[in-house]
Formats: C-alpha cells, structure tokens, sequence
C-alpha cells in the first residue's frame, strides 16, 4: 500500500483500436478520498480508459496502479479495491433488485449476514427498498441507472469508477444519482467521474481532467482550470447608497480588478469571488452602501473546454 | 465459491423464464405421450416368421397367420436374419417355427415357439392374436392326438377328420406352450422416451446459448470481470449452471417418465453415465454456439435448427434402425447417435456400463472437445 495517499496512479494509458488512436498517453492520479472528474465530449476515450484502469481492457501502454497493486485483467485483488459502474446497465433483467445485488455481493466477496445487510443498506441508498423484490426490467430508466449504480457500491469499496451514470436519466433521478455520488464523497470514498456534463463536473469533484481526442488536454481544480484561461469571477451587488465611494473603495481591495458602477449596483470582476466576498461586504459596508443582493458568478469549465480544445463540449 | 453463485443465477434465470420452463420440462413430456400414442394406434404390425423344414403343419401354421386380422407376416430363411430383422425393427415381432415340427407334433411331443419381440411397444400387442392362432392349430393336434390313440387311425386321417368335427372334439391336454420369453417386455413408450430425451436435453442447451449473448449484451458479463472475480471461475461458473440446466432437466424427464410412464431405462448407473456425458455435450455445444453467434435471435433459430437437425440425423425422430446402411454410419457423426446405441444395448439386451464403454468414450470425447472449444472461446470473448 502507498503511504502516499494515493488511491489511483495512470501512467501514460494507450489504447488503439485498428488505426484509431482511442487513448494516447493519459497520466494522473486520484488521492484517498477524493473525487475526480474525467470530463470529455463523446469518443474522447473516457470509457476507454476507465476499461484499462478497471483491468476490463488490455492496455497497449502504461501502468495502473490501484492502492499500491498494479492492474490487469487478471489482478483479482486491484480489481477488489474498486467498485465499478459500466455507462451501459450491466444488470439481469429478469432478476429483482435484491437477486442483482446479491449475485454482485458475492462475486465481490461478500456472504452471510454481511451480504445481507450491505444489499439493505444499498437498497436505501439508492431508494429502491420498497421496489427491492420487483424485476430489474419493471424500473424505470432511472431506477434502472440507480441499480447499476448500486451494485458498484456494495463492497464498499475504497475507489468508486463511475462512468457517465447520468446518461438519459430523467432530472429528478439525475438529482438523486449527483445527491448519492456527493455523499460517497464525503464518506471518503475516492470517486472517479465521468461526464460530458461540466456542471456536474464542477459541483461534484475536487479535481477535473479535461480530455479530448485521447489526450489529458489539462487537469487541477475547477479554479485552477479557469485560472488557466485567464478568466475571472464576476461579483454582481445590488446596492443603494454612496456609490461612487464604495465603488472607489473596493477598487482598492487586492484581488479586484475592475469595477462597473450602474444604476442600482456594481459589477466587479475578481480572481476569487468566494474568498474575498466577506472583506468585500465589510468594504462595501464601511463606505456607506446597503448590499441588497450578491450574485457571485464563476466562470465554468464549458469556457474553459472551449479554450482549450477550440469546440464545445456537446453540439 | 463464486462459480457456484454464477451457476445458480444462470439456473434460477431459466426458472423464471416461463416459455424456457415449459419448453425444457412440460413439452417434452408433452411430446412422449404424443409419440406413445401414435405408436399405439399403427393397426397393422408386421410378424416375422421362420419355417425351415417345419413341415406341413409348419406351413399351416404360418398360413393361419397369414389370416390373422391385423397381421402382416414376412418370411425369413434364416434365424439370423429373422433376428436381425426384430432387432432393426422392420418387424415387430417374430416367431419361430423350429425345423421337425411337424415330426414332433405327430409323435405327440411338446414343441416350443420362440416368441421374440422389439422392445419398443409394439411387439407385445402381437403376443395375443399369434398365441391365439397357435392356440387354434393346438386344438386340432390334440383331437388329432386323441383320435389315433382312441380309434387307432393314423395321425394324418385323424387330422383331417379332427378338422371336420372340431365343434364335437373334447379338450385333451397336449403340452403345447408357446416358449421364449420376450427378450424385455416393454411399455408402448420405452425407445421413443430415450430418443425424445437426447433431442429436448440437446435443444435446450443449444437454444440456452442466447442466455451467454445475452449477458454479453447486457455487460453482465464484462461486469463480472471488473469483480475480484477470476475468469476461470466465471468461465466454470457459466459452464457449470448450463450443466446444471441440463442434468435437471435430463433426470426430470427420466424420472417422470418412469412415475407417469412406467419406463424402464435399464441400468440405472450406465443411463446415468449416459444422461451425465450427454448433458455435457450439449453444454460445450451450446456455449460453443453461444460465443459464435452474435445475436439472441440467431441463437434461438440456428439452436432450433442444429437441434431438430442433428437429433433427426441421430435417430430420434425415426429410429436408427430404419435408416439404409451408409445413412447410419452417417448418423453417427452426431452424439445423439451413440447415446441412442447405449441406451439400446440397456433397453434391449440388459446392458451395463460394460457393455457401452465405446458409445461412453466416444460421447466423453465428444464432450472433452466441445468444452475445450466452448471455453476457450467464451475466456477470449470475455477477456479479450
Ligand atoms: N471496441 C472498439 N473498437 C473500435 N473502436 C473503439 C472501440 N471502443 C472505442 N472505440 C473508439 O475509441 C474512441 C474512444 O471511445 P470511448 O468509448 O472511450 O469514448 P468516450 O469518451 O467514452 O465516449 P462517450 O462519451 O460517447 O461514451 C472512439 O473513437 C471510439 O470510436
Ligand atoms: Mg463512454
């Protein structure tokens, strides 16, 4: 095991299918507990290359490396670390809930009492109690999706490889998907994710790598990822008062870098909205202003793929 | 053990798949009593006949046969021949009418008449109307008998009058039985239960090969592989719950047969070797055909053509017997042939393990390769 912290190491992946360069040389890692958005349009080799990371594709290049044991089709114990959710459903549909659960549970180890439990507790998680003994293709899309998403957590395993788990999925059960994987987040569950997404990119990971065309264009937090494009956040106050002095006033907080004043508020453009939105309050305050709103809006990483790979994410 | 759990999925899905249910339990059942009754409703059955040097009272014999309602008698030279011919089950049954019977009817002897019969049903119904014509020409020698012993008029004179005052002549007792057990006595549904069996244990396994696309389309599969899994256990695990599926359904047919049809299968531990190396065969044919096609659909139509097609070719359908010479040694490719000449050798001559030791090689060779092929394929399609 790596003293490290580090859950998941890729090392220069490579994938061809035929001629097709499907991954070509893709590197980073996942710390302990956190969660890690592969964010990419479609065939940019997201599927790809969580098939190579979960030993389900043999690699033409690179090295994985999963809690210290390194992956390959045959490592049964990297492949125990991980709990895996293909973006396709790979559920029986001729089978109940519960019977897909278990037949899981087992094949990732667990029996008895602890079976048992652990397919309850998922069945909560997921909202599927009270549906646990119907058959899989008596669900919904998105009670569908839900069970797929389930049977990846049962063992709960230290590293959860989501891929594209929202894909045709009503907004109430996206919501409950998104709820789920954030609150696996926050158990210390390490979460790779997979989206073409950027909002749920941006709500549910630490960190983002941006791939296109097979390739990590570019990775850090969604901050550092803006940063990169040079862009800055965007503070709208609604305000009365002295305008003009508050407007003076904030201009000279460090981290402001400009200022426009119009009736009824100030726009102002910062680097980092969210830390300095106090100090800006008090400013704002001191100089004679009444705030009667604040809109803080960051720019997203749609801006940010756009920049980096000169296309949108989804046409 | 993890393959343990993927073969029980693999049972518990044809269980709950009701149209596979009923085609695997109740429609070969469906299928016995059928054929069983089809058999039974044949009105003319043949009896084959052998009188060599029987004399004159031979040829009337085999003359009142002839008369017989619902009989058709063919002659044989030999009793080789006329064996064979039961055997192959061109006739039903045959009778022999031993060389010097005449001669020892007329010396007041006791004459036995084999009786041999194919095992498949048919035969026994013959056992009535022959014993009942023998029985006719019985009653005249012993009037024949009785007048030359009491009036002291010669055999021939005695008989002929015998045959003109049959109605008057008393009951004497001559020992004239009808000898020769049948080989088996056996019910109207006893062969075509074993041909029925081969074809539904064969066609189930083929037709389950949708089940492994299935999962293959379904990512359950790929799935498994992204488990702590290793793949020799999903590969034995899918191996042994298509196993499993077909010994099922193989010892419910046998069984059922044996409460609802009063079958008898012979040797119980030679047709459980033969049940178990079939039921492997059709596990490595169905997984074989399960990793070479693409699609479901192709599954269940190329599964119930292979299965019809290749249990008509193996005899189940119309008996191997029937079949010209080159077209049984055709037959023979298929294993159904082979399990079919080991569950004869039970049914017919009370066979035991020993006696089909080369039908069980060869069905285990069978078997061997097929798993061989089946497996392998199925590691790479899922493995890569
Ligand atoms: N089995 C395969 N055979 C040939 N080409 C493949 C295969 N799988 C993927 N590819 C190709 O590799 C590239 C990457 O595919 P991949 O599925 O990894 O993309 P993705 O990012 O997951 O896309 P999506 O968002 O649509 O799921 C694509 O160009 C795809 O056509
Ligand atoms: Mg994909």
């Amino acid at each position: 095991m790596l003293g490290n912290g580090i859950i998941l190491e890729c090392r220069d992946l490579r994938k061809t299918y035929g001629d097709r360069v499907a991954v070509n040389g893709v590197s980073f890692s996942i710390r302990r507990g956190e969660t890690y958005g592969l964010l990419g349009p479609n065939g940019a080799g997201k599927t790809t290359t969580i098939s190579m990371i979960c030993g389900l594709l043999e690699r033409d290049g690179g090295t994985v490396v999963v809690d210290g044991k390194p992956m390959s089709p045959s490592a049964v114990d990297a492949k125990a670390v991980i709990g895996y959710v293909p973006q396709d459903l790979a559920i029986y549909p001729d089978l109940s809930a519960r019977e897909n659960l278990r037949f899981f549970g087992q094949l990732y180890g667990l029996s008895g009492k602890t079976l048992s439990a652990r397919v309850d507790e998922v069945l909560e998680v997921i909202g599927l109690a009270d549906r646990a003994n119907d058959r899989a293709d008596s669900f919904s899309g998105g009670m569908k999706r839900r069970l797929n998403i389930g049977i990846g957590m049962l063992h709960s395993p230290r590293l959860l490889v989501l891929d594209e788990p929202t894909v045709g999925v009503d907004p109430q059960s996206r919501n409950a998907i998104l709820d789920t994987v954030d609150t696996l987040g926050g158990q210390g569950i390490a979460v790779l994710y997979t989206t073409q997404y950027m909002e749920e990119a941006e709500r549910l990971c630490d960190r983002v790598g941006i791939i296109d065309e097979g390739r990590l264009k570019a990775e850090g937090t969604r901050r550092e990822l803006v940063a990169l494009v040079g862009q800055r956040d965007r503070i709208a106050l609604s305000a009365q008062g002295d305008l003009e002095a508050t407007a003076r006033a904030v201009s000279a907080l460090d981290g402001v870098e400009q200022v426009n004043r119009h009736e009824g508020g100030l726009d102002l453009f910062v680097k980092d909205a969210r830390r300095m939105l106090p100090q800006l309050l008090s400013t704002v305050a001191n100089a004679g202003a009444s705030v009667s709103a604040v809109e803080v809006v960051e720019p997203n990483l749609e801006a940010v793929f756009l920049h980096l790979t000169g296309k949108a994410l989804r046409d | 053990m993890k393959a343990l759990a993927i073969a029980a999925t693999g049972v518990r899905r044809l269980f709950r798949d009701r149209q596979a249910a009923f085609f695997t339990f109740v429609f070969p059942l469906i299928m016995i009593v059928l054929i069983g009754i089809a058999f039974g409703d044949e009105d003319t059955a043949r009896l084959g006949v052998v009188a060599v040097d029987s004399g004159q009272l031979g040829e009337e014999l085999v003359s009142a046969l002839e008369q017989t309602e619902g009989l058709e008698i063919r002659r044989f030279d030999n009793e080789d021949d006329w064996r064979e011919a039961i055997e192959r089950g061109e006739v039903e049954a045959g009778v022999l009418i031993p060389p010097g019977y005449d001669s020892q009817l007329h010396s007041g002897g006791q004459v036995d008449l084999p009786f041999l019969l194919r095992p498949d049903g048919l035969g026994d119904t013959l056992w009535l109307p022959v014993q009942a014509t023998v029985e006719q020409q019985a009653e005249l020698i012993r009037a024949a008998l009785f007048a030359q012993s009491e009036r002291g008029i010669s055999f021939d004179d005695a008989l002929a009058q015998a045959t003109e005052l049959r109605q008057n002549l008393p009951q004497v007792t001559v020992n004239f039985t009808i000898a020769g057990e049948p080989e088996r006595a056996l019910g109207r549904f006893d062969t075509g239960v074993a041909q029925q069996l081969l074809l539904f244990m064969f066609l189930t396994s083929l037709s389950a090969s949708d089940h492994l696309i299935l999962s293959r389309q379904l990512g359950v599969s790929r799935r498994m592989l992204s488990t702590p899994t290793a793949v020799r256990s999903i590969v034995f695990g899918e191996t042994l719950g298509r196993f499993a599926v077909a010994m099922i359904q193989g010892l419910f047919i046998v069984l059922a047969s044996i409460v609802l049809f009063g079958v008898d299968w012979g040797d119980p531990v030679a047709a459980g070797v033969i049940v178990v190396l079939f039921a492997l065969v059709g596990t490595g044919a169905g997984m074989l055909l399960g990793t070479l096609l693409k699609t479901p659909q192709q599954a269940a139509a190329i599964g119930v053509f292979l299965g019809l097609g290749l249990a008509a070719l193996g005899g189940c359908m119309v008996p191997l017997e029937v079949f010209p010479e080159t077209m049984r040694k055709v037959a023979h490719i298929t294993p159904h042939a082979w399990a079919l000449d080991a569950f004869g050798m039970l049914l017919r001559r009370h066979g035991t393990l020993a006696d089909i030791r080369p039908e069980m090689v060869l069905l285990a060779a069978y078997a061997a390769l097929l798993l061989f092929a089946a497996t392998w394929r199925f590691r790479r399609s899922i493995a890569g």
